[in-house]
C-alpha cells in the first residue's frame, strides 16, 4: 500500500494513502477534537469541530475528517483562528444543550463535555433554550434523551452499518431534527448497543447501569463474553461499595466494550452487553446443597466434599472406575475441563466421559479436525473482515453469532464481498451486498444441495479440472459419484431453481477469498457427517481452482459453535474418543507421555473408547455415579427424556454449577461454582482462538472456580494435584496439547493465541483426498399423526441458564415462540400470539406462535435457547415430528 | 525576683474576681454562640417535594479528601428521577473542611452547626435518614 508523509503539530507520521487528517492524527496520538467521526463508521462531517490549518499543500482550513492527507501536507491543530473557530462551534452546540452533567450517566467520560473542559468554555454569549423533549423509554435496555444529542449522526450510522438493522434515523428537517425510530414508533431491534457505545454524549443510556454509579468509580477488567462462540472481549466494569454495606462487594455495574481490544472491535450483542444480570443474581447457589431425605439442604464444603469422595471410592472399590461418567462443560474454562477429564480418567478410573456438543454431533470433532489438517479451517474469525465471498451454509447467524455478522457487515461494507445464505429456513440476515444471493432449499436435502453446486461448477467449467488434479487426490471419485446426478434433479430435491445455483456457483469461484461459515443445523442434522464431507469436497474444489501457494484465494471454514467454550472442551478432549488435542483414545503409543506427566498409571480400561453414549450405558445399567460439570443435559440434550430416565436410573449424581438447573434438581449432591466474572483461566472460540479471562469480582457466596473444587476432591481422593492457579494447569496443557503447545500465559494478556495457526505452522497442510458420499436414504417421512417437522435452533436473546436469570434478557424476550409458516397455520386457523400445544410422541409443550414465512411449510422452529422451555425433551434425536393444536380450555 | 511572681499573682487575681473575662461556659445548660461560617456535621438538605435534594451525582464522594462519602445512585422507579439510595458519611472521618458542600451542584449538602457528634465507633457511620433528621429537624426546605 502506498504511504504519505505529512506533518502535523510538528511531527512527521506516515499514513497509508487514503487516511483523512483526523485519523492519522488519531493513529498518532496527536488530538484533535471532534464528536462525528468515529474510525469504524462512514464519515459524516456533520459537527465541524474538527477543523484544523493547513499550511502546506491544500492550504486553508480543513475538517480534519473529511480531508484525506496527501505527500508533503502540513497541518497544525490549534492555531488562534482555529481555536476561536471551535470555541464559538460549541457555543452553539452547547446553546441548547441540557447540561444536566451531575444526572447524567455519561459525565465523567463525555465527548462533548470533554471538549468543553478542555477549551475552557465560560457561559455561552447566547440565550439558552432547553429543548425539554420528553425521554424516550419504551423498552427495557435503552433510553434517548434528545435533550443531550449533538445530531453527529454517529448511532444512525452505526445501527445501519455495524449492525445493519436501520432502525434510528434523523427525523424531521432543520432546527426540528432530532433522532428517532420511523414514526416514533417503539424501538424495535437487536439492541446490540452500538448506538449507546458510539454516542459521544449521554443521548443514548444503558438502562441496566441505571445511575448505579459514576464514570470515575467504576473500575475496568476485560474479559470475554460468557455466552456465545464468538468471545467477544467484554470489559465489566465494576464498583465496590464498603463492606459494611449488603452490596458489601465489588459487584458488575454494567458492560462496555472497547474499539481497540479484541477480535470484535468494540461490537457486541445484547447478551454480552446486557445480559450482565446473572452474576449477582439471587438463584445463584451459594453454598453446597447435600440431598437428606430427599431435600437439598445447605451443608459445608468440607462435608459435601468429604460426601463426594467417599461414595466415588465406594463405587470405584464395588463396580470399578468405569461404572462412573463424567460430563464437561461448554461454558467452563480450558483448565476446568482440562482438569476435569485428568480426573475422570485418572483418580476415577473412566474414559466414560463426554460433553454435550459432542453428544450432539458426535462426528464434528474429528471433522473438524480434519478440516484443520487440509487447511481449510480458518485461522481465526478476522478471517471474515477480509473475505471477498461469504457463504453462510445453514448458519443463522444474525440470531446465533451476531457479531460474526458485523464482521460480515464489514466485509461487505469494506471489500465489497459477496454473500450467499442457504438455509432450510428464510434467516435474517441484513447487509448491502452487490451479490447477495439468498437460497432455501428444502429441509432434508442438504448433501443434494452442495451436490448440486459441486456439479454446477463442474458443469459450468468454473474450476479448472487440471488444477484440481494436481492438489488433490481421487477426482475421478468424486466426477463417478455425480455422474447420474442431473441439474433438474438436483433442483426438484433441493427447491432451488436451476438459475440460482448456477449464480451461486459463479459467485463460490469467483477469485478472492472465500469464507464458509457451516451452521449448527447442519452439524446437528443426523447426516452431519456426509453433509461435511461434502462441503470439505466443495471447499477443495474451491481451493484447488486459485494458485494456493500465493495464499490468495483461499477457501476459510468456520465452523459454528454454540458456547464459549464449546471448542475448548473438545479441544481438552472432554470426549471418549479422544485425549487432549484430539490424540485418538485407541493409539497406546500416547500412554507413556500422559502417564509420565500426570504421575500416575492408567488402566488400559481408559484408551478404549466405550461405543454407546453415556445416557445408554446409564439405562443399561453399566453406570453407578455420573458427575456433571456446569451442563444441563436434561434440557440441552436432544432427546431429554432419556436423560431423565438415565439420571433417575443412577444411585449418584454430583453436579457442579452456578444455578440449579433441572438436571441440579435431580443431583444427590450441587456443588456451587463461580461464574466466569469471578474466575481466570482461558477460553476457545469457535475460530480456534483461546483468550484469556480476568477476574474482575470476588467469588459470590461459597463459590467456588471448577479447578479448585476438583482439585480439593483429587486430594481427597489420595491423588494430590499441585496447582495453584489456571497458570500452572495451562503450563501443563502446553506441554502435553500439541495443539496448544507454544501457549502462554501471561503472554495472552496481551495476544491471543490462535492454534490452527500454530499447528499449520508447524506442520504442512496434507493434500486433500475427496470422498465419495453415497447419501443414505433421509427419514423425512411423515407420520400422518405427526405431520410437522421440528426445527430446533438458537436465539439472540437467551443462552442456557446465564439469560435466564438476567431479567433483562427475560424482559426483552420473555416467552419462547413456536414459528409456523403462514400455510399450515391458515389450515390449522392459528394466529400469531395463540396458545399452541405442540405435541411429539415423546411429550407435549405449550407455546405461544408467531406465523412467520421464515419457516418453510411442514416445518416449525422452536429456538431451544430458553432455558425455561423443554423442547428438547420433545425430540428422540432424530428427525422429530410434532403435530400442534390449539389449546383448549 | 519576687517582682514579677507578685505581677503575675495580681494579674491572676484580677481575672479571677472579674465577671467579664469568662473564657468557659457552662455547656450544655449555657450554649455556644458559633459564627455564621461555622462549619459542622454535612446535613443532606430537603427540598420542597419533602425528599433529598441530593441527585446522586457522587461528586461530593469524589471531593472528599478523607473519603468518608459513600453514595449509591438509583432510578426512583415513580418519577425516574436519579436519587441516593445510599447515602452514608463517616462522622469519624469527615475533617469538617466543607468541600462537599462546595463541590455539591444543587447545594443537598450543607455543614450547618451540628457539632455534638460524640457517639461510639458502632454508630460513627451516618445513614442518609440520619443525614437528613438533622434538616428535617429545622424544618426548612430549599
Ligand atoms: S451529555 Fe455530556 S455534557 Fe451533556 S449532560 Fe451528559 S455529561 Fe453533560
Ligand atoms: S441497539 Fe443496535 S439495533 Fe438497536 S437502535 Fe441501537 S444500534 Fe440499532
Ligand atoms: S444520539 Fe448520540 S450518537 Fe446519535 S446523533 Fe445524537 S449525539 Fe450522535
Ligand atoms: S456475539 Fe457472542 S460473544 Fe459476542 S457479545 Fe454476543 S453472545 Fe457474547
Ligand atoms: S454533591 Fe450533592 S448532589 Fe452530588 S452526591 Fe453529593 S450531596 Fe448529592
Ligand atoms: S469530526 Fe469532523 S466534522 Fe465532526
Amino acid at each position: 500500500m502506498k504511504t504519505i508523509n505529512i506533518i502535523i503539530d510538528d511531527k512527521p507520521i506516515t499514513v497509508p494513502e487514503g487516511t483523512n487528517i483526523f485519523q492519522a492524527a488519531l493513529d498518532n496520538g496527536i488530538y484533535i477534537p471532534g464528536l462525528c467521526y468515529h474510525p469504524r463508521l462512514s464519515q459524516f462531517g456533520g459537527c465541524r469541530l474538527c477543523m484544523v490549518e493547513v499550511t502546506e499543500r491544500r492550504t486553508g482550513h480543513r475538517f480534519a475528517c473529511a480531508h484525506p492527507v496527501s505527500e508533503g501536507m502540513m497541518v497544525k491543530v490549534n492555531t488562534p483562528k482555529v481555536v476561536r473557530y471551535r470555541r464559538s462551534v460549541m457555543e452553539y452546540l452547547l446553546a441548547h444543550h441540557e447540561l444536566s452533567c451531575p444526572t447524567c450517566d455519561k459525565s465523567g467520560e463525555c465527548g462533548l463535555q470533554d471538549i468543553t473542559h478542555e477549551l475552557s468554555l465560560a457561559p455561552s454569549r447566547f440565550h439558552a433554550v432547553r429543548m425539554n423533549a420528553p425521554i424516550v423509554r419504551d423498552n427495557p435496555v435503552l433510553e434517548l434523551n434528545r435533550n443531550r444529542c449533538v445530531l453527529c449522526g454517529r448511532c444512525v450510522s452505526a445501527c445501519k452499518e455495524i449492525e445493519g438493522v436501520g432502525a434510528i434515523d434523523f427525523q424531521k428537517r432543520g432546527i426540528q431534527t432530532y433522532i428517532g425510530t420511523a414514526f416514533d414508533k417503539p424501538l424495535e431491534c437487536s439492541f446490540c448497543g452500538s448506538c449507546l457505545s458510539v454516542c459521544p454524549t449521554g443521548s443514548w443510556q444503558d438502562r441496566t447501569f441505571a445511575f448505579r454509579g459514576r464514570a470515575w468509580e467504576l473500575k475496568k477488567t476485560q474479559t470475554i463474553c460468557p455466552y456465545c462462540a464468538v468471545g467477544c472481549t467484554i470489559i465489566l466494569n465494576t464498583k465496590s461499595a464498603p463492606a459494611r454495606l449488603e452490596e458489601g462487594m465489588e459487584t458488575v455495574r454494567r458492560v462496555t466494550s472497547d474499539d481497540r481490544l479484541g477480535i470484535n472491535e468494540g461490537n457486541l450483542c445484547i447478551k454480552g452487553r446486557f445480559g450482565y444480570g446473572f452474576i449477582h443474581a439471587e438463584e445463584r447457589i451459594k453454598t453446597p446443597l447435600l440431598r437428606k431425605n430427599g431435600e437439598l439442604c445447605p451443608v459445608t464444603w468440607d462435608e459435601a466434599l468429604g460426601h463426594v469422595s467417599e461414595r466415588f471410592q465406594q463405587i470405584i472399590s464395588e463396580h470399578g472406575g468405569r461404572a462412573i461418567a463424567g460430563i464437561g462443560s461448554e461454558k467452563g474454562t480450558n483448565e476446568d475441563n482440562y482438569l476435569f477429564q485428568k480426573f475422570c480418567r485418572s483418580v476415577l478410573g473412566t474414559n466414560t466421559i463426554d460433553n454435550l456438543a459432542n453428544m450432539r454431533s458426535p462426528s464434528l470433532n474429528s471433522l473438524i479436525y480434519q478440516s484443520v489438517t487440509y487447511g481449510f479451517t480458518a485461522t481465526s474469525l478476522r478471517e471474515i473482515e477480509v473475505a471477498n465471498t461469504l457463504f453462510f451454509f445453514g448458519a443463522d447467524v444474525t440470531e446465533a453469532h451476531p457479531v460474526i455478522g458485523n464482521m460480515a457487515r464489514k466485509a461487505v461494507r469494506m471489500n465489497g464481498a459477496n454473500l450467499i445464505v442457504a438455509n432450510v429456513r428464510r434467516v435474517t440476515f441484513r447487509s448491502a451486498a452487490k451479490n447477495d444471493i439468498r437460497l432455501q432449499y428444502s429441509f432434508g436435502s442438504q448433501v443434494e444441495f452442495i451436490h448440486a453446486l459441486i456439479k454446477t461448477i463442474l458443469d459450468e467449467k468454473l474450476v479448472d479440472l487440471k488444477r484440481v488434479e494436481q492438489s488433490a487426490d481421487n477426482l475421478n471419485e468424486l466426477l463417478s459419484g455425480l455422474d447420474n446426478f442431473s441439474g433438474e434433479n438436483a433442483s426438484q430435491l433441493t427447491g432451488i431453481p436451476p438459475e440460482a445455483m448456477r449464480k451461486a456457483a459463479a459467485v463460490l469461484t469467483k477469485p478472492g477469498h472465500c469464507c464458509i461459515i457451516c451452521g449448527k443445523d447442519i452439524e446437528e442434522d443426523p447426516l452431519a457427517e456426509d453433509i461435511i464431507k461434502a462441503l470439505m469436497n466443495l471447499c477443495a474444489l474451491i481451493n484447488a481452482a486459485y494458485n494456493t501457494d500465493t495464499g490468495y484465494g483461499k477457501v476459510s471454514l468456520l465452523f459454528s459453535r454454540s458456547h464459549n467454550n464449546t471448542q475448548g472442551v473438545n479441544d481438552m478432549g472432554v470426549v471418549p474418543g479422544f485425549l487432549p488435542g484430539y490424540i485418538d483414545i485407541n493409539d497406546v503409543s500416547h500412554k507413556e507421555k500422559i502417564e509420565r506427566v500426570w504421575g500416575t498409571s492408567l488402566s488400559s480400561d481408559i484408551f478404549q473408547k466405550e461405543s454407546a453414549s453415556i445416557f445408554d450405558c446409564a439405562l443399561q445399567g453399566k453406570l453407578r455415579g455420573i458427575y456433571i460439570m456446569g451442563a444441563n443435559p436434561v434440557i440441552h440434550y436432544p432427546n431429554g427424556k432419556e436423560v431423565l430416565d438415565a439420571l433417575r436410573k443412577i444411585d449418584f449424581l454430583v453436579v457442579q454449577d452456578t444455578f440449579l438447573t433441572e438436571t441440579a434438581r435431580l443431583a444427590n449432591i450441587v456443588l456451587p461454582v463461580v461464574t466466569f466474572a469471578e474466575k481466570e483461566g482461558t477460553f476457545t472460540n469457535m475460530g480456534m482462538t483461546v483468550q484469556r479471562l480476568n477476574r474482575a469480582i470476588q467469588p459470590v457466596g461459597d463459590a467456588k472456580p471448577d479447578w479448585q473444587i476438583i482439585c480439593e476432591l483429587a486430594r481427597r481422593m489420595g491423588s494430590a494435584y499441585s496447582y495453584t492457579s489456571p497458570k500452572d494447569i495451562l503450563n501443563e496443557i502446553e506441554s502435553i496439547v500439541p495443539i496448544y503447545s507454544g501457549i502462554n500465559y501471561d503472554r495472552l494478556k496481551r495476544k491471543e493465541f490462535y492454534w490452527v495457526s500454530s499447528v499449520l505452522g508447524r506442520n504442512k497442510p496434507i493434500k486433500y483426498t475427496f470422498t465419495r458420499i453415497r447419501s443414505k436414504s433421509l427419514d423425512v417421512k411423515r407420520n400422518t399423526g405427526f405431520p410437522l417437522a421440528l426445527l430446533t435452533g438458537v436465539s439472540l436473546n437467551h443462552q442456557g441458564a446465564f439469560s435466564q436469570h438476567s431479567k433483562v434478557l427475560r424482559s426483552v424476550a420473555p416467552a419462547c415462540h413456536v414459528e409456523i409458516n403462514k400455510k399450515d397455520a391458515k389450515e390449522m386457523n392459528i394466529q400469531s400470539g395463540d396458545t399452541v400445544v405442540v405435541e411429539s410422541p415423546q411429550k407435549k409443550i405449550t407455546l405461544q406462535a408467531k406465523v412467520t414465512d421464515k419457516v418453510p411449510d411442514g416445518v416449525v422452529f422452536v429456538s431451544e435457547d430458553y432455558e425455561w422451555i423443554p423442547v428438547n425433551l420433545l425430540r428422540n434425536g432424530e428427525y422429530t415430528f410434532v403435530k400442534i393444536s390449539r389449546e383448549t380450555g | 525576683m519576687i517582682l514579677p511572681l507578685l505581677k503575675g499573682l495580681i494579674l491572676t487575681l484580677k481575672r479571677f474576681f472579674n465577671p467579664y473575662a469568662v473564657v468557659t461556659m457552662r455547656y450544655p445548660e449555657e450554649r455556644p454562640k458559633l459564627a455564621s461560617r461555622f462549619r459542622g456535621l454535612p446535613e443532606l438538605q430537603i427540598g420542597k417535594d419533602g425528599r433529598e435534594r441530593c441527585i446522586a451525582c457522587g461528586l461530593c464522594a469524589r471531593v472528599c479528601p478523607s473519603q468518608c462519602i459513600y453514595v449509591e445512585g438509583a432510578t426512583d422507579e415513580a418519577t425516574q428521577r436519579r436519587y441516593p439510595k445510599i447515602y452514608e458519611l463517616d462522622a469519624f472521618r469527615c475533617i469538617f473542611c466543607g468541600f462537599c458542600e462546595e463541590a455539591c451542584p444543587v447545594r443537598a449538602v450543607m455543614l450547618r452547626d451540628t457539632f455534638e457528634l460524640s457517639t461510639d465507633h458502632s454508630k460513627a457511620i451516618f445513614d442518609k435518614a440520619q443525614l437528613m433528621d438533622y434538616s428535617r429537624k429545622r424544618n426548612i426546605t430549599i
